[in-house]
């Protein structure tokens, strides 16, 4: 009881520390800065963003609304509390000191991504079914991946990334789920389109001091969003025409803002951008996250299906 | 034209013929001499960037192998293990008795235990000379990034002095430093979960491989481990392959997400049936 006493507090405690931070002003537009601070230069003339940067926020990814239903998003349905993804006690976030912005969508301005309402109730579906087979979970929970540019939003722990730089090529090591995407910065064209990958096919280019990015070449089976700090959006289904630019710009020594524009003619019914800024923290260690090996939540949430059908099934056969 | 000035630009021509003939039949892969034409980054060092992949069949089997039939009967000759000498120094590996009879155990049960088939981590050295390639990320300054095709794999090497790893994991701590010419790499930190071939050939988490990355020619690397163990082997042992650079122009590391493919494996059992899934059927399986 104590301990649970405790946690309460402490769960009153964020929610009060988080309320407080809403009311902060946003941070001011960093353009004015980047146009003050040249980054340094690798010896082939790329600008350097290499080094270990974290995304921890404390930001929303969307501006909240009446409408939202959490438990949904969740894929909490019995409202146990025990939906997928941590508790927010077990994530790091909440004890750090974080410039706070409305919501990380920037456009639409609403802070609301405009998403067709076939891909709300396919979400819904899918989140509902978990139980049912693994193709209802988000790539992320089947330990595929978080995709491109879902494993850079925020997700509250495995928040490392490592920035390498070599000639022609920026890779970019992701701590959650162990991505190495290597996007090069050659010019060399897309890959064929009989190529339908599950990150899409990244291809580089500088922009003065930014780095951007082009994604083509995606699957229809992966989602843009996979983690259940990204609220509404997760699990929302892709399709094989989305595209995405992702724009990486050093803006000073400790700080890349990082951008992403997302179209999806079939899925969106508009572009959207989110703007998350990524902190140096040449200390932080990413550790190896070997997610598949240690999989009980696929398995362990389809036998509770079963064990749900057979109940069921008994409970027939005695009526 | 004068004869002797002929007779003089025939001498000159087959003079430069015969070198540039004797420069192309130098080989450019035997021997262990580094070579100094490497590429080599501003600092001096080589230039480890490439694309690489190791030839040969390791991955089925450290050791001398012969080729035989596959598991799976339908699959025939697409499916047969292929042939291939050791590359162990020595032919041999040092196991202890009871180790020796494990390793056994784990071929004669290799589709239930060989972690590829399940698609984790490889660990090293098997990510090596698995049959993927894998892309060599040399920073100017310091680390090294390996990111390996296979199960998106990979480790950032660290270079100098890093601090002992606080766990143990399936890929494990590289810590590198160069000697001369050569990338030195020691590997502490590894779990028991990984093999170093399909043939059942393990390790406890007390290994400890140092591996030695050498350029031999601009497109090739003498690849060498030493795996040290003191719980599975009586001493440590060595193999030793090349690595070769892929020359395709257009050569990338392309994504093998190779979780979806043992999904239905692993968790087919437990899926809810619909009635409208397609179904597999049933093939012969027999291994040894």
């Amino acid at each position: 009881m104590k301990a649970l006493t405790a946690l309460v507090i402490a769960m009153a405690l964020a929610a009060f520390v988080a309320a407080a931070a809403q009311q902060q002003p946003a941070p001011a537009s960093t353009s004015q800065a980047a146009k003050n601070w040249t980054p340094p230069r690798t010896p082939d003339g790329q600008p350097d963003l290499q080094g270990i940067w974290t995304n921890y926020t404390s930001t929303p990814f969307e501006v909240p609304d009446k409408s939202d239903t959490p438990d949904v998003y969740a894929g909490d349905l019995d409202g146990t509390g025990r939906g997928t993804g941590p508790s927010s006690f077990l994530t790091d976030t909440s004890d750090r000191k974080l410039a706070k912005a409305r919501s990380l969508v920037v456009e639409p301005p609403s802070g609301r991504v405009p998403i067709m309402a076939w891909a709300e109730e396919r979400r819904n579906y899918k989140l509902a079914h978990i139980q049912d087979d693994w193709v209802n979970f988000t790539p992320w929970e089947r330990c595929i991946t978080r995709g491109v540019p879902g494993g850079i939003f925020p997700a509250g722990y495995g928040s490392g990334y490592q920035i390498l730089q070599g000639p022609g090529y920026v890779a970019i090591v992701y701590e959650m789920i162990h991505e190495a995407r290597i996007i090069p910065v050659d010019g060399r064209p897309h890959l064929g389109s009989s190529f339908r990958l599950w990150n899409g096919d990244s291809r580089g280019r500088w922009d003065g001091n930014t780095l951007v990015v082009d994604i083509t070449g995606y699957n229809d089976k992966a989602t843009v969003a996979t983690n259940v700090a990204t609220q509404r959006v997760r699990a929302i289904p892709q399709s094989e025409q989305l595209h995405v630019v992702e724009r990486f710009t050093r803006v000073d020594e400790n700080t890349i803002d990082y951008e992403a524009v997302i179209e999806d003619p079939k899925v969106f019914t508009a572009p959207w951008k989110v703007a998350i800024p990524l902190h140096r923290e040449p200390d932080y260690q990413l550790f190896e996250y070997a997610c598949h090996e240690g999989n009980r939540a696929v398995p362990n949430t389809l036998s509770a299906g079963r064990a749900k059908d057979r109940e069921a099934r008994a409970g027939a056969k005695s009526r | 034209m004068q004869n002797w000035v002929k007779g003089a630009v025939i001498a000159l021509v087959s003079i430069a013929a015969t070198l540039a003939i004797s420069q192309m039949l130098r080989s450019p892969v035997e021997g262990r001499t580094p070579d100094v034409n490497v590429p080599r980054t501003a600092g001096g060092k080589p230039d480890l960037n490439g694309i690489w992949q190791a030839v040969g069949s390791a991955n089925w089997s450290l050791l001398d192998h012969q080729a035989r039939s596959g598991p799976v009967l339908e699959l025939g000759a697409v499916g047969a293990v292929p042939a291939g000498l050791s590359v162990v120094e020595g032919g041999e590996i040092p196991y202890q008795a009871w180790a020796a009879a494990k390793q056994k155990e784990n071929y004669e049960n290799w589709l239930s235990r060989d972690p590829e088939v399940k698609c984790y981590l490889p660990g090293i050295p098997r990510a090596t000379y698995m049959p993927y390639p894998f892309q060599i990320l040399q920073t100017a300054n310091n680390d090294i990034l390996i990111a390996y095709e296979y199960a998106s794999a990979s480790r950032v090497i660290k270079m100098g002095k890093v601090e002992p790893p606080p766990v143990d994991t399936w890929m494990g701590q590289s810590a590198g430093r160069w000697e001369g010419d050569t990338l030195v790499v020691d590997v502490t930190g590894l779990n028991d979960q990984t093999w170093f071939d399909r043939a059942g050939n393990f390790h406890s988490e007390a290994l400890h491989v140092v591996e030695r990355f050498t350029p031999v020619s601009p497109d090739a690397l003498d690849y060498q481990a030493t795996i040290e163990d003191p719980k599975v082997f009586t001493r440590p042992w060595k193999i030793q392959m090349p690595l070769y650079r892929r020359q395709d122009k257009s050569a990338q590391v392309l994504e093998f997400k190779c979780v979806e493919f043992v999904e239905e494996l692993m968790y087919g059992s437990l899926r809810k049936k619909t009635g409208t899934e397609q179904p597999y059927t049933p093939a012969r399986l027999r291994w040894p």
